[in-house]
């Protein structure tokens, strides 16, 4: 198994984020600050170990991802409408992604359903490993493993 | 001659997204109809006829492999192609797929020009309603 570090995920989002919304991101420390309304999607997998995909967000990232995904503008109903699902699918691909990229496509392995809700509060300082990326937006999007 | 597709996944985003796919593909395509989950999928498909499904796996209530699997079972439903479109698998769940009945798998993301492939290799260059 290749080596767990914070550029492994960084790449694994920043791939998704490019091949699913046309999105090009670069990595960022771990954002210090949130602001206004913070999402969070996590999605719990099994393979050769079970852990935990977080990715949180501020709500206007959810939106621009959104409107990256659908080819609309920003403003348009839909990406206002569709952000935290926008951001429950790019947490679904990563997680397919990093699990057949980690662990590799010839151990079985299943994902749950990733759920994506607002946080009460600031998010709490990552309990595992963590990579920020930002957006052309000027969006930052934090992605968390946990193994268990 | 156009084909009718049933859209089976349960993010309205993603939906959206392979529907747009579809129209980019440059496939003759028909109508396009939508379904949340499996059960729903079964629902659409007992309405009417489709040429094709386009299902995702990871899915609440019913998922895709039940979807595919029901679908294989079913004697009239089992001469629909249904098309996995999900997030990278491991070899062992795809080959599970295409034992249960799935014609082919094509992992997410993909860009139109992978779908319009793997639909004229299971459909043909030509599709005729029946």
């Amino acid at each position: 198994m290749p080596e767990l570090t914070p550029a492994m995920l960084s790449d694994i989002l920043g791939t998704v984020l490019e091949d699913t919304a046309f999105m090009l991101v670069e990595p960022v420390e771990l954002p210090e600050a949130w602001v206004g309304t913070v999402l969070r999607s996590t999605l719990d997998f099994e393979s050769v170990r079970s852990g935990t995909l977080r990715l949180t967000v501020e709500e206007p990232a959810g939106v621009e991802l959104a409107s990256s995904m659908l080819g609309t503008d920003g403003s348009d109903p839909e990406a206002l409408q569709h952000g935290r699902a926008a951001l429950s699918e790019v947490l679904n691909v990563v997680g397919g992604v990093f699990l057949t990229r980690y662990f590799g496509a010839k151990v079985p392995s299943q994902l749950g359903l990733p759920q994506t809700e607002p946080l009460e509060g600031r998010p709490p300082v990552p309990a595992g490993l963590a990579a920020a990326v930002r957006t052309e937006g000027g969006h930052a999007m934090m992605l968390e493993l946990e193994l268990g | 001659m156009a084909f009718d597709i049933l859209l089976v996944d349960d993010s309205p985003v993603t939906r959206k997204m392979v529907r747009r796919a579809v129209s980019l593909s440059g496939l003759d395509i028909g109508q396009v109809l939508e379904a949340g989950d499996g059960a729903e999928a079964l629902l659409r498909l007992a309405e009417r006829r489709f040429d094709l499904v386009l299902a995702d796996i990871n899915m609440p209530v019913m998922n895709g492999m039940e979807l595919v699997e029901r679908m294989s079972a079913d004697p009239v439903l089992s001469g629909v192609p249904v098309v996995i479109v999900a997030t990278p698998l491991s070899e062992a769940r795809v080959e599970r797929l295409l034992d249960l009945g799935a014609r082919a798998y094509l992992p997410k993301p993909f860009r139109p020009e992978a779908l319009k492939g793997v639909v004229e290799e299971i459909l043909g260059k030509g599709v005729i309603h029946a």
